[in-house]
């Protein structure tokens, strides 16, 4: 009787404790994390971050590759072709993307023949901070 | 050089000590408040040699609180159950010279495995990691099939779930920073709730033995060494896999699920890793590990002379420190009989919080709560403690079959 009292107590702190870290997950801003900061460990983690455009490369199939740059870490940016095509409900096409130019990226880690890379999933998670 | 490094050597495993038995400070922590003082070093190189020696120290000494106090740091989580097993036994001593096997002999199994494969990193990476999923599922499947009677099965497939949509949920998001997180998540699983559970179940620490044999077979040593060694360097190659799920793969599909040789295994484990990833910044200029992004940032691209320069510091660092970590393996406890247990360990409950507090945010303390009542309802279920790694094991699964970004997207994060 006492084994599943404290059973129904710990599954019952346990739901509440994930419905309010539910409820903070969804409405918190994601934090920004310095480029150097991204390291192989936060591989599978989404993480928010600025850099620099310094390297862009298009593909005929019309994904856009990017590498960011802050001080001397970089990392590449995929936008593949069907997140370019959402990227046009925000009026934001390849042509915005111009070397210098400085944006943040929101995103998922993940690592593409050992080289680290931020891999947007929605329209909101890629934005131009300047020219 | 070799006479300013000896002494440094020394430094670092002050700094280690201290670090080390401190409980909850993972050496991620330790790394950056010390290359904030690189200014007072005249050279790259004895920075480098600081780091490496304050990242192998804190590997052996951790154990000392994990084990002891049953407050572990995100990397020594796994060794607290096997750990406080023993120690309840009145065999801590052994449990720390389990971990200082493990540690010792690791090192050396592990540069011999990383001397043959050198040449084929890549490749080894590229044939293995359309598999990883298969092996998560299958450990789980094991995990939970191992439970043997049915109610017990439905309740590990609650709690791998439940900590899985935990450590999705945290892991994800920003409520903490990102290197933090697994601080709260992996203490209150392991090591918070199972404090909780002793203070109601005993008043004291067991006398413990003067008996310092290891009751472990030398077959069981050459296994689990060589099984730490594999499970250590897999880590290093495969993103999203993690010591403590290594560990728990270990355990399931190695075979090392008795105390004794899990302890030796999961040890060995953060040594042949940690060796991987300093020699992987050479191999394929790729760091691995928080100790070696904090070497490549200072020696940038490493020559051979400086791997194997660094791995004599990681040799001369892991002997010092077995040794010492074998004297305050043996003394602590002496002291620890004599203190009250429970006022000891709620002590340490509220030091954990103040930490977490610290480290974190008060959102910290909130993923602390949760993730202590997960560890205590897989206790009152009466399951291994070992469900509880969903929390990183659903988490990898979701990685490697590319369905993080739909679940994520899913549930709106």
């Amino acid at each position: 009787m006492q084994k599943n009292f404290l059973v129904l107590v710990c599954f019952l702190t346990s739901f509440i404790g994930l419905i309010l870290i539910y409820i903070a997950a969804i409405n918190l801003e994601p934090k920004q994390i310095k480029l150097k900061d991204i390291t192989p460990e936060l591989v599978g983690r989404s993480v928010l971050t600025t850099g620099e455009i310094v390297y862009k490369k298009s593909h005929v199939a019309g994904h856009l590759f990017l590498t960011i740059s802050d001080e001397d870490t970089k990392i590449q940016v995929p936008l593949f072709a069907g997140f370019m095509n959402t990227l046009k409900e925000v009026d934001l096409t390849e042509d915005d993307f111009e070397l210098g130019t400085k944006i943040s990226v929101s995103g998922l880690i993940d690592e593409y023949q050992g080289q680290l890379q931020i891999t947007p999933r929605r329209k909101d998670d890629i934005k131009i901070l300047s020219d | 050089m070799i006479l300013e490094s000896v002494l440094l050597v020394f430094v670092g495993m002050g700094i280690g000590v201290f670090a080390g038995l401190t409980p909850g400070i993972h050496v991620n922590t330790t790394i950056p408040i010390i290359m904030s003082l690189s200014f007072l070093l005249p050279s790259p190189y004895y920075l480098a040699v600081l780091v490496v020696s304050v990242a192998v120290t804190e590997m052996f000494i951790d154990y000392i609180p994990s084990i002891f106090l049953g407050a572990p740091e995100a990397d020594t989580s796994l060794s607290v159950l096997p750990g406080h097993r023993l120690l309840l036994e009145g065999r801590g001593y052994e449990a720390i010279k389990l971990t200082i096997l493990g540690g010792v002999g690791t090192l050396l199994v592990s540069l011999v495995f990383i001397a043959l494969i050198a040449g084929s990193f890549q490749y080894l990476y590229e044939i293995t990691r359309p598999f990883v999923q298969y092996l998560i599922m299958g450990v789980m499947l094991f995990m939970i099939v191992t439970e043997k009677k049915l109610k017990k099965m439905l309740s590990s497939i609650l709690i791998l779930s439940i900590t899985g949509l935990f450590g999705v949920l945290v892991l994800n998001s920003s409520l903490v920073p990102a290197q933090e997180v697994l601080f709260p998540s992996l203490t209150g699983l392991f090591g918070l709730s199972t404090l909780i559970v002793s203070i109601f179940e005993r008043s004291s620490i067991p006398k413990q033995k003067e008996d310092s044999r290891m009751l472990i077979s030398k077959k069981e040593i050459v296994k689990s060494l060589i099984l730490a060694s594999i499970a250590g360097i897999v880590v290093g190659f495969l993103p999203a896999v993690g010591i403590s799920e290594a560990g728990v793969m270990a355990q399931y599909l190695g075979g090392s699920g008795e105390s004794r040789s899990f302890l030796v295994t999961v040890s060995g484990i953060n040594v042949a890793n940690d060796v991987f990833s300093l020699v992987s910044v050479f191999l394929v200029g790729n760091a691995r590990s928080g100790t070696s992004v904090a070497i490549q940032g200072i020696l940038g691209e490493l020559m051979l002379f400086d791997v194997l320069y660094l791995v004599g510091v990681i040799m001369l660092t892991a002997g010092i420190a077995a040794i010492l970590t074998s004297y305050l393996g043996k003394t602590i406890p002496k002291y620890l009989e004599k203190v009250n247990y429970k006022i000891l360990i709620i002590s340490v409950i509220i030091f954990i919080t103040g930490l977490v507090l610290f480290l974190t945010n008060p959102l910290g303390l909130l993923i602390l709560f949760t993730s202590t009542s997960l560890g205590l309802l897989c206790n009152f279920l009466e399951i291994r403690r070992s469900h509880c790694m969903g929390i990183l094991l659903i988490p990898s699964l979701l990685f490697f079959t590319g369905l993080n970004g739909t679940v994520l997207l899913i549930l709106g994060i």
